[in-house]
């Protein structure tokens, strides 16, 4: 037990460590984190066998890097507890000094005479001091008075309060890669999902994006209700950067998608003969439209979003966002297939129709519509209000460490032939030029005063 | 006055300050120091208008692409310069301080920068955005005045070693301590405004506070090193030398966090 005490007390393991996971952290950077094997042969070839071996590739959540983790808390708590204890012992059972030559010794310091008597001395002394804020010890004995005057003592437990806020920070994130939990729900306007590992379900009443006059994406919003019982408890209209709260659950706008499975478009049919011609007709995929003024039936096979073809020769879509929507739109004329073709909507001079006969007409692919869908993302990370709590320790802890200066004045009077002999000493741990002029300033007012 | 003729008063400033403290580094005269902190002044005067006219013309916090975030850190580390300059009278840091400035602005104003005002993608419109990056950047302003003094320590110390003084009243000792002085400021702000601030942010937009992304790896690289700084210091007694090597070395993670990752890494915080 002793010689684990005195492992992990040491400074230089906690350097050592400190050293250690920054570079384990930059190698983290270096390779890209969690792909799959087949990325990390292209880029690393024969390399990436070791790579997964060595965990390098999921390094944050790798067995060693978290025992580095684990080491490091042990480390912090041990350094921490045995500086306590003497900090704790100097503020609950404080010193008194009674050596004049060791206050004497002291960089900041003074030694003057008062024509009062002792008890009139130590009176007007800490009423000086106490009016300074000074909290004070007095140890009295027949013609000596010791006097120890503190303020802001808390500043020496300011690199503690430090680290125990971080060791609440590295627990709560040790629970939140525990019990935390995320998955994406995606919902049309009307659905209901249930929520995975909650009681409740969510239903999504509206979902629209608003654009800037430029065309891009201002924001998106998501009205929620959360559906309990198979009543709904609780609407609210969700956004980036202000998501739902709800048991545990926090439910935020993650992404968004359009439904091409189902679209609708709409077909603008012109005659190459007559430009005055202009039929507009509205058609769902798969279902058949009679063209008026003929006996021709048309009907959408297909529909991409954006449109390209790969090595097979097949025609796919590249993503699913409307960069290059086109349709499939074949015409029939008693049960015969008259004509088929791609119409593309950004490109409506680009001809691809083809057809049994030279064809008279022209289509023109107008407007497309799919529903959209929200991708909520439900997430429940039961760590989080430990990173806030640890977070707030560590700034107080910080402030008081750098901006929250002690301060200490060491006093002896001594009686001597009717006089008191005043000598005293300061210590301040920060920012000695404040305090110097502190202690001047009152040691000064003291020596004028009547 | 639009805000590019701003911006150009400002660089002008900047440049003829760094200008007279040249001439201050070799003629020793105390009044061109003088004059190159109130052109430094001056500079940063007009510095704040056009940034906040910019605030008003596009109608968001002045920091949201790299032409921006350059300027804003730039204005940053001139009010981290001018502040340690006046309560710690070291002018000689001077133009040395006023070289890094001017290359922000240098690197601001070059043409690989877009400069045009573009509205917030979602995941920005957020008040968190100025308080994450307006205090970060404020914290690496005084990490930036410490590199420039930790670089100055090992000059002058190399210099009172071979028994040449350069100056009375500017000592590789205090440059030292001044050093850690701005390292106890920026240390704090860093925290505050890199670390904590972004993780609420992260929190609110992303849906979870932290997910080892390079810029979040990286900034927490540069806390382990000033972390290291501070350790090494205060409870090893490290001082001088090793010490101005750890904080020179902290500042470079800094500017990796804050520039290399962007163009070298690949992650979630593509805006600047």
């Amino acid at each position: 037990m002793k010689s684990f005490i005195s492992f992990f007390s040491s400074v230089k393991l906690a350097i050592f460590l400190l050293i250690i996971i920054t570079l384990a952290s930059i190698i983290g950077t270096l390779i890209p984190q969690q792909r799959s094997p087949a990325e990390y042969v292209a880029q690393y070839g024969q390399l990436a066998g070791l790579f997964q071996k060595l965990q390098l590739t999921r390094l944050y959540q790798s067995t060693w890097f978290i025992t580095l983790l684990f080491l490091f808390s042990i480390n912090i708590i041990v350094c921490t507890l045995t500086r306590l204890t003497p900090k704790l012992r100097r503020l609950l059972r404080p010193k008194i000094e009674k050596e004049a030559k060791r206050i004497l010794a002291l960089k900041t310091k003074d030694k003057f005479s008062k024509n009062w008597r002792l008890e009139r001395s130590k009176e007007e002394i800490k009423k000086a001091l106490l009016s300074h804020r000074y909290r004070l010890k007095t140890s009295e004995e027949k013609d000596q008075v010791c006097l120890l005057a503190r303020k802001k003592t808390l500043s020496w437990f300011g690199s503690d309060i430090v680290h125990l806020g971080l060791l609440v920070i590295i627990a709560g994130g040790i629970i939140s890669g525990l019990g935390g939990f995320r998955k994406s729900i995606s919902l049309s306007e009307g659905q209901i999902r249930a929520v995975p590992e909650a009681d409740f379900q969510i239903r999504l009443d509206k979902f629209e994006t608003e654009l800037y006059p430029n065309g891009s994406v201002r924001d998106w919003k998501s009205t929620l209700t959360v559906i309990e019982n198979e009543k709904p408890s609780l609407t609210k209209t969700i956004e980036v950067n202000h998501p739902l709260s709800h048991k545990g659950f926090v439910f935020y706008q993650s992404s968004y998608g359009w439904d091409w499975k189902n679209p609708a478009v709409e077909i603008h049919i012109k005659r190459k003969s007559d430009p005055s011609f202009v039929r507009k007709i509205e058609v769902k995929l798969g279902e058949q439209v009679p063209l008026p003024d003929d006996n021709i039936v048309i009907s959408v096979k297909h529909f991409v979003p954006d449109f390209v073809i790969n090595e097979n020769k097949q025609v796919t879509t590249r993503s699913l966002q409307p960069n290059n929507p086109a349709a499939f739109i074949e015409g029939f004329r008693d049960d015969e297939q008259a004509f088929s073709g791609w119409i593309f909507a950004q490109f409506p001079d680009f001809d691809q129709i083809h057809s049994q006969k030279e064809t008279d007409y022209r289509f023109e692919l107008r407007d497309f519509q799919a529903s959209q869908y929200s991708v909520i993302q439900a997430a429940k990370d039961p760590g989080t209000n430990l990173i806030w709590i640890g977070s707030t320790l560590m700034m107080i802890g910080l402030v008081l460490a750098f901006y929250w200066p002690s301060r200490e004045i060491r006093m002896i009077l001594k009686e001597k032939e009717g006089r008191t002999e005043v000598i005293a000493g300061g210590l301040a741990t920060k920012s000695q030029e404040t305090f110097q002029s502190e202690f001047e300033r009152i040691m000064n007012a003291l020596r004028r005063s009547k | 006055m639009n805000e590019s003729t701003l911006f150009l008063i400002t660089f002008i400033c900047y440049i003829m300050a760094a200008v007279f403290y040249l001439f201050f580094l070799f003629s020793k005269k105390g009044n061109l120091a003088k004059t190159g902190f109130r052109l430094a002044f001056l500079g940063i005067l007009f510095h704040t208008v056009a940034l906040g006219l910019r605030t008003v013309e596009s109608g968001h916090a002045p920091f949201t692409n790299m032409y921006e975030s350059l300027s804003f850190l730039a204005w940053a580390s001139i009010l981290a310069y001018l502040l340690i300059e006046k309560k710690y009278l070291i002018q000689k840091a001077g133009p040395y301080f006023m070289l890094i400035v001017i290359a922000l602005m240098a690197l601001a104003s070059s043409p690989l920068m877009p400069k045009e005002a573009t509205p917030l993608v979602p995941a920005l419109q957020s008040y968190w955005l100025w308080l994450h990056v307006s205090v970060t950047l404020l914290g690496e302003a005084f990490f930036a005045v410490a590199f420039i003094t930790s670089i100055m320590y090992l000059v002058f110390d190399s210099q009172e070693k071979k028994g040449k003084t350069s100056s009375p009243t500017l000592t590789a000792a205090k440059l030292d301590s001044i050093s850690y002085r701005c390292i106890a400021v920026g240390f704090p702000l860093f925290t505050l405004g890199g670390l904590i601030f972004g993780m609420v942010w992260a929190y609110k937009a992303w849906g979870s506070y932290w997910s080892w992304d390079p810029k979040e790896t990286w900034s927490l690289i540069t806390w382990f090193v000033f972390a290291l700084y501070l350790h090494t210091r205060i409870v090893m007694g490290w001082k001088g030398h090793r010490s101005a090597f750890v904080a020179i070395l902290g500042f470079l993670a800094a500017l990796f966090t804050y520039f290399g990752v962007n163009y070298l890494l690949v992650g979630l915080h593509s805006y600047a």
